[in-house]
């Protein structure tokens, strides 16, 4: 391959994937069948769909695929972004990439890639995951075999079908390295996120692993998916296990490899003080941002239920974001459509962050925000926003009553 | 670490990248591309990084771990084209989409230090970084 025998874009991915193994002191390659491919416009940037047209631009025999790739979330919802982003045509920008990816013969959809719709990998099978959630969603959950295989990452291995083997490909770096016990049920998702971003910032390192062990073992996957995301956001951890519930934890001495040490217990009180740190209570709210992941149809009625019989504040924007199939659920049982009604705009497409949520700020004069997710928090402090995380109820509400309630 | 002829020399893994001499901007703080940084001005935009509002175009930027997710990858040689990049990066511990963004735009890299890079090179250092060795030298100390 490294020789261009099998095509300049697997020629060039596997010298790309030789240099970051080098850097890890990957022994070899492992083979893959699934690739995803992260690919938000913002940042992709124009240089990145400029390297992608690069691609393209080669004759079909030197970038012959030697995986399925799928890219999830495509495109953005014209006329919400006409609002958000009157300066910028995002559709047409979106269209650019969207079209150079189909070329290339990247699958492109509108499907959120944790929810199976796409793709799936087997236990145990490596995989080239690109999105932070969607690998540490495969690493913990469906015990698939992945490292952060960002953009440019993810393309090579489409070309080589290959991976570097190290990280989370060893079963040395799977085992846990830390141990957590919940000493409280979760009482939403944002409370299950700030258990992430709470283990997350104590660990920040990609080669911790923490296992948790929880209450109750029945908790929805989307709490699970809402902690381990925050737990990559907030700690750049790619691999957790939950004791009981997650396929390489059947107990303490399994997820560890050995004996495991004593674990350190996360209360309520930990929980209520990393929420309310981000303040804001009773500030004037300009946007509510219902994102990352997007919403479920369940949750999409839970909006609806909340609205029923109120109106958003006039001087506060709520979005709600939802990938296209969902949304178009949400239309056919009329839940969409009374959200609508009170003032929310539902939105599809690439999530509020990744969509120059900076240059949205700028363009709205928009300071206070309100999310369920606590990575949007974190992201959007970054650009400015002053965040304040809490559950999809108080979220709502706050919406309704113009200002952050407590 | 060692003294040397010509500074003292910090050791870490063997990195990506070819061989700069700049000057410093370090903080015992994280780094992402997407997460902290205004990319536009080339300015720290996160309030509570210590190094909020410095501006790291052309430095050797030297932090403690990378966070966050996948966006450092294509941002970081969106920023070497743009001409708004840091000159090389130093980090105590790399993850994967570091390492990837740095091969990507040819940005010189370097982790796994023997030391906390991050106490070991102060702002204003004059540094030379040489990622095919694997090591940092420090020529000229604030």
């Amino acid at each position: 391959m490294a020789d261009g025998a099998h095509g300049e874009a697997a020629r060039w991915g596997i010298e790309y994937q030789q240099r970051v193994g080098a850097f890890f002191d990957a022994e070899d390659f492992a083979p893959i069948r699934v690739v995803h491919v992260s690919t938000d416009r913002e940042t992709m940037g124009d240089t990145g769909v400029a390297f992608i047209r690069e691609l393209v631009d080669m004759a079909p025999e030197q970038r012959r695929p030697r995986a399925f790739a799928v890219a999830d979330f495509r495109g953005f919802d014209e006329e919400t972004f006409k609002f958000l982003l009157p300066g910028r045509d995002l559709a047409a920008q979106s269209e650019e990439a969207v079209a150079a990816l189909a070329q290339l013969g990247v699958s492109t959809s509108h499907a959120y890639v944790n929810d199976h719709s796409v793709t799936a990998p087997a236990f145990g099978e490596a995989c080239g995951y690109s999105g932070t959630p969607s690998v540490i969603y495969m690493n913990g959950l469906v015990g698939a075999r992945c490292n952060f295989e960002a953009g440019p990452s993810s393309l090579a291995a489409f070309f080589t079908g290959r991976v570097p083997r190290y990280g989370f490909h060893l079963d040395d770096s799977r085992r846990a390295t830390h141990a957590y016990r919940l000493g409280f049920n979760p009482n939403n998702v944002a409370e299950w996120g700030a258990v992430g971003a709470i283990i997350g910032r104590k660990l920040n390192s990609y080669w911790s692993v923490p296992a948790l062990e929880i209450p109750d073992k029945s908790a929805a996957v989307l709490s699970l998916n809402h902690m381990a995301l925050n737990l990559a956001s907030y700690g750049s951890i790619a691999m957790f296990h939950v004791i009981g519930v997650t396929p390489e934890a059947r107990d303490w001495t399994d997820a560890f490899g050995g004996p495991a040490p004593t674990p350190e217990v996360l209360t309520q009180a930990d929980v209520d003080e990393f929420l309310d740190s981000w303040g804001g209570t009773g500030e004037k709210l300009d946007v509510v941002a219902l994102s990352t992941p997007q919403l479920t149809i369940t949750e999409l009625v839970e909006i609806a239920a909340l609205l029923d019989g109120n109106r958003v504040h006039s001087d506060t924007a709520l979005l709600v974001y939802a990938p296209r199939e969902i949304k178009a659920a949400a239309e056919r049982i009329g839940v969409a459509q009374q959200i609508e009604a009170a003032g929310g705009r539902m939105v599809h497409g690439h999530d509020f962050f990744a969509t120059f949520a900076k240059e949205i700020r700028e363009s709205h004069n928009w300071d206070r925000l309100m999310t369920h997710s606590v990575k949007v928090a974190n992201i959007c402090a970054g650009y400015g926003y002053r965040p304040r995380p809490a559950s999809i109820e108080q979220c709502v509400k706050s919406a309704i009553a113009g200002k952050v309630l407590p | 670490m060692t003294e040397e002829k010509n500074g003292l020399v910090l050791r870490g893994h063997v990195g990506i990248g070819p061989g700069v001499r700049g000057v410093a901007l370090s903080a015992a703080d994280d780094f992402s591309a997407r997460y902290d940084l205004d990319r536009d001005r080339g300015v720290v935009s996160r309030p509570q990084h210590k190094l909020y509002g410095e501006n790291y175009i052309g430095k050797i930027l030297v932090l403690n771990a990378a966070k966050g997710g996948v966006a450092s990858a294509w941002m970081l040689r969106d920023m070497v084209l743009a001409g708004k990049a840091p000159l090389a990066l130093l980090l105590n511990n790399a993850n994967p989409v570091m390492a990837q963004g740095a091969a990507f735009a040819d940005l010189p890299f370097i982790d796994r230090f023997e030391t906390d890079i991050t106490q070991a090179i102060r702002t204003g250092d004059v540094v030379y970084v040489d990622p095919t060795n694997g090591c940092v030298r420090i020529e000229q100390k604030v």
